[in-house]
């Protein structure tokens, strides 16, 4: 005989009345009586008293410690730039349901493509620029890197090191001056694991800045550069509101 | 074209959209169930610092394992609590541990945090999320049915509704719910 229907196995979950058979047939199939007992249990859980006091926001921090430890594990690709344009005939249903909110965001193939691209430059970028960077050269850059709007990735600033007597500097240099609000800016370098990050200094107002950082932090892995916007609200933490950052190269 | 007002096909989109690699869909996520992880953490560990600590892990694990994400189970949410179990155990773990290493150091009485053991916990903080979220009159019917522990007639009454409407109700609200718990299950138990 056919297994009871689920609205069937939810009545007699519920101890509402249902057909004899169909009872009798629960009692000796473990799939519908496994069924039962589940919803039985949900309907437990759910009618339990839950004294809780409300929902609990984790603090603002927690999101900029989540998105240094992905950026760390996951640099960062400059996106594509954006394309406005109809669906091509060829776009796939499964295409257009992935990007309906809106033609902002460019066709999957043309974004692997340009990623694709944009991979392959880096790279070539990218063994230059290490020739350079580890170039013997005592007073020179030891590394620097892109500052990059969180959202949409556009850069917008650069960082770099550089060696300064005997001990090292963090230039930071916006390429235009960042609005601060009624706030201020504040500099961060924050560790590669995402957990912890040091305050360098308060970004003047302007476009560029130095601050004297040491070795020992870079070797210790803080070395996502981090601007952030900051109220005068006597918290010495994070906002958790970044406005730019850049991982620099290991 | 499309109708946005419905949570379930809003979660399936930020769903697709995650597995899809949208940094933007996480930030959403976040948005719309950091205080749910949040308080299933502090719930089951008592302290800001490691329920913090588990909600990164929990949103960096999503992200890392956006894979093992399958939008057509619906809400996102029973997918992180799965996750969340996970990360509450290893700290209670690594706890345990570090109780263990303390007392071979020394024999003093160290002293358990106070913090509930239900490992239903979970579960039933999601269901109260999953009750607030879907929209009325199901939770409404299903509140009077479950936690008021109202007769159907009584509800159908009171609502000035069909009582074929109120069972109705009831049967798609409670196979819902089950779903989520499957997932949960799901997730948990990988």
């Amino acid at each position: 005989m056919s297994h009871p229907t689920d609205d069937e196995l939810v009545d007699l979950a519920l101890g509402e009345p249902v057909d004899a058979e169909r009872s009798a047939h629960v009692a000796t199939c473990d799939e519908c009586s496994a069924t039962v007992e589940q919803l039985r249990r949900t309907v437990r859980l759910a009618s339990g008293q839950v004294s809780y006091a409300g929902w609990q926001a984790p603090d603002d921090a927690v999101w900029a410690r989540v998105t240094a430890e992905i950026d760390a594990d996951d640099p960062p690709v400059v996106e594509a730039p954006e394309i406005t344009t109809a669906s091509p005939p060829g776009e796939t249903a499964y295409d257009r349901r992935v990007h309906r909110d809106g033609a902002r965001r460019p066709s999957r193939r043309r974004t692997a493509a340009w990623v694709g691209a944009l991979v392959a430059a880096s790279l070539v970028v990218g063994l230059l620029a290490g020739r350079a960077i580890w170039s013997p050269n005592e007073s020179g850059s030891v590394s620097q890197v892109a500052l990059k709007t969180l959202d949409t990735r556009q850069r917008e600033g650069e960082a770099s090191v550089v060696r300064a007597g005997d001990g090292l500097d963090l230039n930071v240099v916006t390429d235009r001056p960042l609005d601060a609000g009624d706030g201020y800016l504040e500099v961060w370098l924050i560790n590669a694991d995402g957990k912890r990050m040091v305050s360098v200094g308060v970004l003047r107002p302007g476009e560029a800045d130095t601050f004297p950082i040491s070795q020992a932090l870079i070797d210790q892995g803080y070395v996502v550069v981090d601007i952030s916007k900051e109220q005068f609200d006597d918290k010495p933490a994070h906002s958790g509101d970044s406005l730019l950052r850049g991982q620099l190269p290991a | 074209m499309h109708v946005h007002d419905d949570p379930d096909v809003e979660s399936a989109e930020l769903a697709v959209r995650l597995v899809g690699g949208d940094r933007e869909a996480l930030a959403e996520m976040y948005r719309r169930w950091s205080p749910l992880v949040h308080t299933i953490a502090l719930r089951a560990l008592g302290t800001r610092e490691d329920a913090e600590d588990v909600v990164q892990q929990v949103f960096v694990a999503a992200w890392r394992g956006r894979a093992t994400l399958r939008p057509d189970r619906g809400s996102p949410a029973a997918w992180l609590v799965g996750i969340t179990r996970h990360r509450v155990a290893d700290v209670r773990t690594q706890r345990y541990r570090a109780h263990r290493n303390l007392q071979a150091l020394a024999t003093e009485v160290v002293t358990e945090p106070t913090t509930t053991h239900d490992s239903d916990w979970a579960e039933r903080l999601l269901l109260v999320h999953e009750l607030e979220r879907m929209g009325d009159p199901r939770a409404t019917v299903l509140r009077m049915a479950f936690i008021e522990d109202r007769t159907h007639d009584d509800i159908a009454r009171t609502l000035e509704m069909p009582l074929g409407t109120v069972k109705s109700h009831v049967r798609r609200g409670l196979l819902e719910l089950r779903d989520r718990l499957k997932e949960v299950e799901r997730v948990a138990s990988d």
